[in-house]
């Protein structure tokens, strides 16, 4: 079992890796973009499947990033790309930490969700009457970045490179990610959603891991929206709405709800559901609507969930330890 | 005096649950609560452990007031609780439930949990978990299973192992052995026998089975009505008029009370 998910990861790497070379750019381009959305889901699922918390307005820490990302670049500041990408996850954090302090005061769950919504859609009503981040219609035409780095120069204008910068970026981002919920951390943010009050009693601030989760979250879902700038040109309050913050949603559900990876299995469906029907309009929801109600039905536990399953009962017996 | 407690009041609204409960546990003592249901024993318990704040009184704990100190803060303190039903972390395996004990216990003192690309627990945060697991009768073949597989009794043991591994100077045991079947009732008691010889830790417990509470405890405390029927050696207690007419009478026989 182990093993044959080591070779999905490494050949799924490998795709990624070798995509600009065997498929059309049209392709290419949804690879980069399902990139920005891996790390947008897997910031989400961070809360999910690790501390227990659901956000149903993360496309606001997304839209942070996006959107400070897009008016710099819009406005020339000449600001070296990689700190405008460490700028958005500083402000992503200290968003979410504010949220956080002010929701997680007295509720985590049902209200906690909908405390997220209200506060994100609020933002996308904010956008709106914005000059500055281009009310409805958003921001548009943004210039892609050159980056000196001493020794050499990655002009983002190059498709190639500009392809390879956001999976280094990608890459990065989801390894962070890996060692935070496989180490301590993650195993105190378990602890914490698994029984909060069980958590209290070995001496952890339950308030404080959801905090800190909050935060890092936010960080990481502000830095894939600052790829989303550069990479597809165009940035509006599509991506702060409630639909792009129920992608994570839909991915994890559909990928597998408390496995690292299941998001990334959701995310590549759901593009590839918007790839195959991208010539049909409306056709795509249709779609993504009927896979996760199937899903729901015969996997509750997603793709990942229905393989582990599957693996368990070829290797026969043991439930409880690994076959 | 390890713990303090000094006029507890606590109400739920107009209900008044408790009614100036004092009472003062020693090191390395143990210390039952007992009562019929409905007495305030378990509202009493939450209050020690800080699941509730009470409406007046006071808890010291070596000397510290605790009395408005958050769950988390009295287990930094050395509190260590077990629950009625015996809760772990069930999606968790075995080994890893303890572990997270024992790594919580070091963020909270100081102590090393190695460099922060390493994600496994050290080798030593490894080693103390085993030895814990070790100590209350897993085998080693078990460390990987799912704690949610568990029977009863093991879930018992396990949670015993994740309260201990903050290495408690006081555990609070809310009815160690309820719903368990007279061989595990047996082994839990043995398994707290050791525990107090070995370490002298400091207990606090509910209990409904009077054998074990006679067997364990060195004073014993009766709550009837949120107030205090009779407290002291369980002997004299179960000598007392009082009690015996209120509690430990009843038609029953003592050994046989597991309501």
């Amino acid at each position: 079992m182990n093993r044959i998910a080591q070779i999905a990861l490494l050949l799924l790497l490998a795709a990624f890796l070798f995509a600009p070379f065997l498929v059309n750019p049209g392709l290419v381009f949804i690879a980069g973009f399902a990139l920005i959305q891996i790390v947008f889901a897997l910031s989400w699922n961070l809360l999910f499947s690790y501390a227990g918390l659901i956000s149903f307005g993360h496309a606001a820490f997304f839209g942070v990033g996006a959107y400070i990302s897009a008016v710099v670049l819009r406005d020339g500041h000449g600001i070296h790309f990689v700190l405008v990408i460490l700028i958005c996850a500083v402000a992503g954090a200290v968003a979410a930490l504010l949220v956080a302090l002010v929701v997680l005061r007295r509720a985590s769950g049902v209200q906690f969700a909908v405390l997220t919504l209200a506060l994100s859609q609020l933002i996308v009503v904010l956008i709106g009457y914005s000059s500055l981040l281009g009310h409805d219609e958003g921001i548009a035409a943004i210039p892609r970045p050159v980056m000196e780095f001493g020794l050499f120069t990655l002009d983002l204008n190059r498709p190639l490179t500009n392809y390879y910068f956001v999976l280094a970026i990608c890459l990065l981002a989801v390894g962070l990610m890996w060692l935070l919920v496989k180490g301590h951390m993650g195993r105190a943010m378990q602890a914490v959603r698994i029984d909060a009050e069980r958590a209290a009693f070995i001496g952890i601030d339950v308030w404080r891991v959801r905090v800190v989760a909050f935060t890092i979250s936010g960080a990481f879902a502000a830095v894939a929206g600052a790829l989303l700038a550069p990479w597809g040109q165009i940035v509006t309050p599509d991506y702060v709405n409630w639909l792009q913050s129920a992608q994570p949603l839909f991915a994890a559900l559909l990928g597998g709800a408390g496995f690292f990876w299941g998001p990334v299995v959701g995310v590549l469906g759901l593009s590839g559901i918007n790839y195959l029907t991208r010539t049909f309009a409306g056709l795509s929801e249709v779609l993504v609507g009927a896979s996760l109600i199937l899903v729901v039905l015969l996997a509750p536990q997603g793709v990942l969930g229905a393989v582990r399953q599957f693996a368990r009962r070829r290797g026969g017996g043991n439930p409880g330890g690994r076959p | 005096m390890i713990l303090d407690v000094h006029g507890i009041e606590m109400s739920y609204g107009a209900l008044k649950v408790l009614h100036g409960i004092s009472l003062g546990v020693e090191p390395s003592e143990t210390f039952a609560i007992i009562g019929p249901n409905g007495a305030g024993k378990t509202t009493l318990f939450k209050v020690l452990t800080g699941e509730a704040m009470p409406t007046a009184g006071t808890i010291r704990y070596k000397g510290q007031d605790i009395t408005r100190l958050p769950a988390h803060q009295r287990a930094r303190r050395g509190f260590g609780r077990t629950f009625q039903v015996a809760r772990v972390f069930n999606e968790l395996d075995l080994r890893t439930n303890v572990v997270v004990a024992v790594e919580s216990r070091l963020r909270y003192s100081g102590g090393s949990l190695g460099r922060w690309w390493r994600w496994r627990p050290t080798a030593a945060v490894r080693a103390e978990a085993e030895e814990i697991l070790e100590r209350f009768g897993f085998a080693r073949r078990r460390w990987q299973d799912e704690a949610s597989y568990l029977s009863h009794g093991d879930r018992k043991r396990l949670e015993f192992c994740v309260a201990l591994a903050t290495r408690p100077e006081i555990l609070m045991l809310d009815e160690p052995t309820a719903g368990m079947s007279p061989s595990d009732r047996r082994e839990m008691t043995q398994l707290l026998l050791r525990l107090k010889a070995e370490t002298g830790i400091t207990i606090l417990m509910t209990e409904h089975d009077m054998d074990i509470i006679f067997e364990l405890a060195d004073r014993l405390m009766v709550l009837n009505f949120g107030e205090v029927l009779a407290m002291g050696a369980p002997q004299a207690v179960r000598d007392d008029a009082t009690v015996r007419r209120v509690y430990l009478g009843q038609g029953h026989h003592p050994g046989h009370r597991h309501a």
